[in-house]
């Protein structure tokens, strides 16, 4: 065939695909944030002597390429599925698809990261709670892989050693096993939490555990909120996967329910609705991440309940809630540990570390 | 800058070609240095003093040198130059090397000087040392223009991670050259087909690397599947980024020697070292081992001229003694082969001779990849099962599924296979036309996939980049 005569098309064709994606670059304004990816988009640099002598103006350039890029999101979908459908791989950036879950690998146990977290538990009991009358429980959220992993063929995190090393190692707390109670269909598919409206049980079980009687859901409401729910691993997979929906359980008691924001001092309640429209739907569960927050129920007396958390607890709290009078929530993430004592008594209080298994493998946030 | 980034692809790369196709002849080379001043300094304005310096060094002793042409003081001026330039190459590449060697020999405690390597330093000492040598040898004529002269050495396609390009075959397109539609889609497809070599193969089974090197629960089969992911991903990763460098030559006008030639289908080690890397290897034959006397001296001397130029070319890989073993490993195969192994060779069957080849290279790349001599014979001796390792578990095995796919492409991509497949294609009227439809669109599902994986992906090192 003549060179000339292939060439031209193929080249027209290549070159202005090339050309526009270039022109593009260059003219369309720069997005501040990126919905999916739940973050914000690199900006472009300001370009100074000292930038470009020391390199920072280019390596900065670079991310601001990279965040800025038209049709960022498709790009990021074709990336997942050609690596996971056409190339084979089993997981695209640490996500996996199974049974239309949307899984990270959490893999391998890192033994370090779960002492280092008890380290962080123990230094707490000893500063706050030895020698006082506290009653003092611990559970393990397990995540989706607990569920799938092994089963289809995924590394799979040593569960019963983590589980094990937090029964045995923190002596001053009773474990709850929660881990019965659960099964995957309690979690959203496309995010990392379980869904409120299926963990009545585990809420049971804690309250056994905890030896504070049962509760009736039967007199709470489920509610659907109308905003579709894209969780945090639809942005991290970079797949088209389907919306869901959030829903979440009220009742008169939820509702008379107040929660004081120790950070920002407002007082607001359980469900915060207008974080629906937010970056991360989930947030609504008592406003999402929050270093101190205390929930007063007024139809409840006397009992009141301590919860060392993390994201896990925000949608499963208001579940324990009938049953206290207090429950102060503190996320040992956002809060320095020699502060906690300007919030909490400890006196005459029930406390509860509850953890997920994710957050344990990973603790360096913990402080 | 990366041939395989955004920034190259969408923000360099059209501004270069557009100003290289509209400005005079006469600036295009001035285009071209300047672009490539720009493109060397993205990393770090830092060594730009020192390329510059090296370029004028280069430039005024290549006048020097055919001045004196055939005088004495021309061995002179070749002798200063290359102490000078191979100084520089020993102070910024190989100081560290030396440092710790005397402290370890000697007991001395001198500390480290723990310089940045600066980037490409290995390929431009060598173009420069090449063109005063083929002046010095009256095989090509100095170059009068400074900017003619420094488009040589700088030009960016090359810069960085090569090939080794000899100014006596570019000296002609440097002054004059031309560019058609033809040659811009025959460089562009080139360019295309290197940047998925890098994105989709290398860069994935880089991940793969990674993911092994972090692994706490490794197994002897495992060993293996990283010693074949490395061996792909540094041949898909060096020939990607020798196509992309071809390629983008011929964008502009530049014919540059092909570099490889599918070397993991030789059938002996002497072939390999004949496909692999070629800029490099026949750089060493013509500027070491033939002066050196090559193999038209005694046996002893013919044997000490191998063992020399192989370490060499272990150490221009890396200031570190595994790169030396690793030389010498080839040395030792050469040689082998040259006395007694070529006539085995010839007599067994092919699929044994691809065999005994990917073995070697397998365990070189092994050793060459490992952080030092003891960390390659654990990793060499685990393959073999004497880390007390099992063989199998089920990260190797998932890790085994997960990268099956994209192993079996590469171990097809590293042979003629496809190629030879297009061309029967091209042979029948109804292949030809069908190829008419189908390049263009390969063309543009592979710039759509490598620009997907360039946007989202964050693993990108260019291994030859540290040489």
């Amino acid at each position: 065939m003549n060179l000339k005569a292939k060439c031209i098309p193929a080249l027209l064709l290549v070159g202005a695909l090339w050309l526009i994606l270039a022109v593009w670059c260059w003219v369309r304004p720069s997005q501040e944030t990126s919905l999916s990816e739940r973050r914000k988009l690199a900006q472009l640099p300001d370009f100074t002597a000292d930038a470009v002598l020391s390199a920072s103006f280019m390596s900065e350039f670079e991310t601001y390429t990279l965040d800025q890029f038209p049709f960022r999101d498709s790009f990021r979908a074709v990336k997942a599925a050609t690596s996971l459908y056409v190339l084979g791989k089993k997981d695209n950036g640490g996500i996996y698809l199974s049974d239309g879950y949307a899984v990270k690998l959490e893999y391998p146990l890192n033994v370090s990261s779960v002492t280092s977290a008890m380290g962080k538990f123990e230094a707490l009991y000893g500063t706050y709670m030895e020698g006082k009358n506290l009653k003092i429980y611990l559970s393990v959220v397990p995540d989706k892989g607990y569920f799938l992993s092994q089963k289809n063929g995924y590394p799979a995190m040593d569960y019963a050693r983590l589980f094990s090393l937090m029964q045995h190692n923190l002596p001053f707390a009773e474990y709850i096993d929660i881990s019965g109670c659960l099964q995957v269909t309690d979690y959203y598919k496309t995010d990392i939490h379980w869904r409120q409206e299926q963990i009545t049980d585990v809420a049971q079980q804690l309250l056994k555990g905890m030896r504070v009687g049962e509760i009736d859901y039967e007199n709470y409401t489920v509610v659907s909120a109308n905003t579709p729910f894209y969780g945090v691993y639809y942005g991290q997979s970079g797949l088209p996967l389907k919306s869901e929906t959030i829903r979440y359980l009220t009742s008169e008691t939820l509702e008379a329910c107040t929660v004081y924001n120790a950070e920002t001092q407002q007082v607001g309640g359980i469900y915060d609705l207008e974080r629906l429209n937010g970056r991360d739907p989930y947030e609504m569960f008592l406003s999402g991440a929050c270093p101190v927050l205390i929930i007063t129920n007024p139809n409840a007396a006397g009992r009141e309940l301590v919860v060392f958390r993390d994201s896990f607890a925000s949608s499963l709290i208001p579940l324990l809630l009938e049953k206290y009078a207090k429950i102060t929530l503190v996320d040992t993430r956002y809060i320095n540990s020699h502060l906690i004592g300007d919030y909490v008594t400890f006196e005459n209080q029930d406390v509860l570390f509850l953890y997920s298994a994710t957050v344990l493998n990973n603790s360096r946030s913990l402080k | 800058m990366l041939f395989s980034s955004i920034t190259f692809l969408y923000y360099f790369l059209p501004i270069v070609l557009f100003l290289h196709c509209v400005v005079p002849k006469w600036l295009k080379n001035g285009v071209l240095l300047l672009s490539s001043l720009v493109f060397y300094a993205w990393g770090g304005p830092k060594y730009l003093l020192l390329i510059g310096t090296s370029i004028l060094l280069g430039y005024f002793f290549g006048l020097l040198v055919e001045k004196y042409a055939y005088k004495k003081r021309a061995k002179l001026c070749i002798t200063v130059y290359c102490v000078v330039v191979l100084g520089f190459l020993a102070y910024f590449k190989y100081a560290d090397f030396f440092i710790a060697n005397i402290n370890g020999l000697m007991g001395t405690d001198l500390p480290l000087l723990k310089i940045v390597l600066p980037l490409g330093i290995s390929f431009y000492t060598f173009h420069m040392l090449s063109y005063v040598v083929d002046i010095y040898r009256g095989d090509v004529k100095a170059q009068r223009n400074l900017v003619d002269f420094a488009t040589y050495i700088m030009l960016f396609p090359q810069l960085v991670a090569g090939p080794i390009v000899r100014y006596v075959d570019v000296a002609k397109e440097l002054t004059s050259r031309s560019i058609t539609a033809d040659e811009v889609f025959l460089g562009a497809r080139r360019f295309l087909f290197g940047l998925a070599k890098k994105v989709l193969i290398a860069n994935m089974l880089g991940e793969l690397c990674d993911a092994f090197l972090v692994s706490q629960a490794k197994s002897v089969l495992f060993y293996w599947l990283y010693a074949v992911a490395f061996t792909m991903q540094i041949y898909f990763d060096f020939s990607g980024y020798s196509d992309m460098a071809l390629g983008l030559g011929r964008m502009f006008g530049f014919h540059l020697l092909e570099n490889f030639n599918y070397p993991y289908t030789s059938r002996s080690i002497t072939e390999f070292w004949r496909r692999w890397h070629i800029s490099l290897s026949s750089w060493f034959r013509d500027y070491v081992y033939i002066p050196l006397g090559g193999n038209r001296v005694k046996k002893q001397r013919w044997l000490f001229n191998l063992a020399v130029v192989w370490m060499l070319t272990g150490l221009w890989h890396g200031a570190a003694w595994n790169f030396v073993l690793w030389g010498a490993l080839f040395a030792v195969l050469l040689m082998a082969e040259k006395f007694w192994l070529a006539g085995v060779l010839e007599k067994l069957p092919r699929l044994a001779t691809h065999f005994y080849v990917m073995f070697f290279v397998v365990l070189s790349f092994v050793l060459f990849n490992a952080s030092g001599l003891k960390a390659a014979a654990v990793d060499i001796g685990a393959m073999f099962g004497m880390g007390g390792l099992p063989f199998a578990n089920a990260e190797t095995l998932y890790y085994l599924q997960s990268y099956a796919l994209l192993l079996a492409a590469a171990i097809v991509g590293c042979t003629p296979l496809c190629k030879t497949a297009v061309s029967h294609c091209c042979e029948k009227t109804i292949g030809a036309r069908l190829l008419r439809v189908a390049e263009p669109t390969v063309l543009v599902v592979l710039l759509v996939t490598v620009t997907a994986y360039l946007v989202d992906g964050s693993f990108n090192p260019f291994l030859y980049f540290r040489f």
